[in-house]
């Protein structure tokens, strides 16, 4: 969402254009009774009222929730909608479908894309969705994690990468789901004990086609199908057949 | 004072590399650190510090509890919410507290009255330290947590505190990857940014994303090309640069080195000060220097 990169290395160029959008209120003043019960239920305090008592919208600080619109007693709350930003929906080869959401810059908030996103996936219908979360923990990760069967955990065998993915198994019990842990960069460290006790279902080693393949713009299972790398992703992507059927 | 961010858009691009060693290059200017990486706070990790000063538990999450005494199983609670953070759960409504941000339109709309939003609720931590590079402030969001912008802002006015007290005259701000509410409160007010990149299509694509916000805070930015060798045929970064009248302050080659300062938990600079990458960040250094009076 707030930097998308996948296309770059799947397709050439993003397809399937749609705007996402959330809500926004819009004030019907002929119908406000300037009772401030939208004002006294934004938990963003996205609304404020001058001397004459009527409702006006801060919408930096508006989430989009609809609050406010349900709490109006006499529906002066219309629908508007606030653009935050896009979804793709790009054929990368009969098999594989790439959907991509790009937010808007300077929207604080990535959740709602996700949540748009995901929607726009799950009306295809496909048999099998991956999700490719963004970095960090929030709930806009939770949100792309949600439902899903297991999760691949991608880290590097260093103590920052360590601590991270620490982080993100503490989401996944959360959430109820398995974590399965792929070390990248393998071989950057040979200290074992630094990597805790998860189920590690593939070891990619550090090398320079991973590198070479970003800058082709491919994938290196694709720009360098023979490489170490390739032979092992190949190996992990075997595992996750198992783990799905 | 001068407030630095080191940004990227791209994650894993040497953002912490740099803050750490640029921190260590210059600790002589009195500067304070501010880790605003809430979601996945590392700089503590670099400077191998252990043990906090000040730890503040961070309450801000606000989120939506149900009372299944007076719950009838209406299941409007779920229809409305736009996060779709109620599902149900054995035939009774159920608030998913990773997702839910506590807005509050299912307890607007139950006819029952049986939705509470409980404020104040702990979502993260503060953390206060020392380093030998100068006082320094970190954060840790809880995990499922929305909005970790404000956290942000509370870090740095911690540091601006500092500021006000004399304790130190600059600040220097590693920030978040994406272009988020975390990003956007760490770029909030800077004096400069300095924006990593890579030269790929996908790091450039990065740049270009959170240069935007840089420009909408009316922060002045500069360039750093990290692994700049890894793809030497590659000019994008150098033409937007042109394009947007960016100066390039640094070019960082790649070098295994950096890899192994981070196992050994130190910054990049003092692991080993002769190392390709490290001599190209002194001259990056030496250019902020000038910037800081």
């Amino acid at each position: 969402m707030e930097c998308p990169n996948d296309h770059i290395l799947l397709s050439s160029g993003l397809k399937g254009e749609e705007k996402s959008y959330i809500f926004r209120p819009r004030f019907n003043y002929s119908k406000c009774t300037k009772c401030s019960l939208c004002r006294d239920n934004c938990t963003e305090n996205a609304i404020v009222m001058f001397k004459e008592g009527y409702p006006f919208l801060m919408p930096t600080l508006c989430s989009g929730c609809k609050t406010c619109q349900l709490a109006c007693p006499s529906k002066a709350i219309e629908e508007d909608r606030k653009e935050i930003g896009l979804t793709y929906v790009t054929p990368v080869n009969n098999n594989l479908t790439l959907v991509t959401g790009v937010l808007k810059e300077g929207e604080e908030r990535s959740y709602p894309l996700v949540l748009n996103t995901k929607r726009r996936a799950d009306i295809m219908d496909f048999d099998l969705e991956i999700y490719d979360t963004s970095a960090g923990t929030g709930n806009h990760v939770a949100a792309a994690l949600e439902d899903s069967e297991f999760a691949l955990v991608v880290t590097e065998p260093t103590p920052l990468g360590i601590h991270d993915m620490k982080m993100i198994m503490h989401l996944l019990e959360k959430l109820n789901i398995k974590g399965y842990v792929i070390l990248n960069r393998a071989d950057l460290v040979n200290d074992e004990h630094i990597i805790p006790d998860y189920e590690i279902i593939g070891s990619i080693p550090l090398s320079d086609d991973i590198v070479q393949s970003y800058v082709r713009g491919k994938p290196v299972v694709d720009a360098f199908p023979e490489s170490d790398a390739s032979v092992e992703l190949r190996r992990i992507m075997e595992r996750v057949s198992e783990l799905l059927w | 004072m001068v407030e630095v961010v080191i940004a990227s858009g791209k994650g894993g691009v040497g953002k912490s590399t740099i803050s750490s060693s640029i921190s260590a290059l210059l600790s002589h200017k009195n500067i304070g650190i501010v880790d605003a990486d809430a979601e996945a706070p590392n700089l503590h990790l670099i400077f191998d510090t252990n043990s906090w000063e000040e730890e503040i538990e961070y309450k801000e999450k606000s989120v939506a509890a149900i009372d299944y005494e007076k719950c009838v199983n209406c299941s409007i609670c779920q229809e409305v919410c736009t996060y779709e953070a109620v599902e149900n759960r054995n035939g009774l409504p159920h608030i998913k507290e990773y997702i839910c941000e506590g807005c509050g339109a299912c307890k607007v709309v139950c006819p029952v009255d049986a939705v509470r939003i409980t404020k104040n609720n702990l979502s993260g931590w503060i953390r206060v330290g020392r380093t030998r590079y100068g006082p320094f402030v970190t954060s840790e969001l809880d995990v499922g947590q929305p909005n970790s912008g404000k956290l942000v802002t509370e870090e740095k006015n911690i540091a601006k505190k500092w500021v006000r007290e004399g304790k130190i005259k600059h600040i220097i701000v590693d920030s978040a990857a994406g272009i988020g509410c975390q990003v956007i409160a760490s770029m909030s007010g800077a004096t400069y940014a300095l924006l990593v990149a890579e030269p790929t299509e996908s790091s450039l694509s990065d740049l270009r994303r959170v240069f935007y916000l840089a420009e909408h805070f009316r922060t002045k930015s500069f360039i750093i090309i990290n692994k700049e060798n890894m793809n030497l045929g590659f000019n994008g970064i150098m033409k937007f640069s042109e394009e947007n009248d960016l100066e390039i302050i640094g070019k960082i080659p790649y070098d295994k080195t950096v890899a192994a300062s981070m196992t050994h938990k130190m910054p990049l600079v003092e692991y080993d000060g002769n190392s390709p990458a490290s001599r190209s960040i002194k001259e990056i250094a030496s250019f902020l220097e000038d910037l800081m009076p």
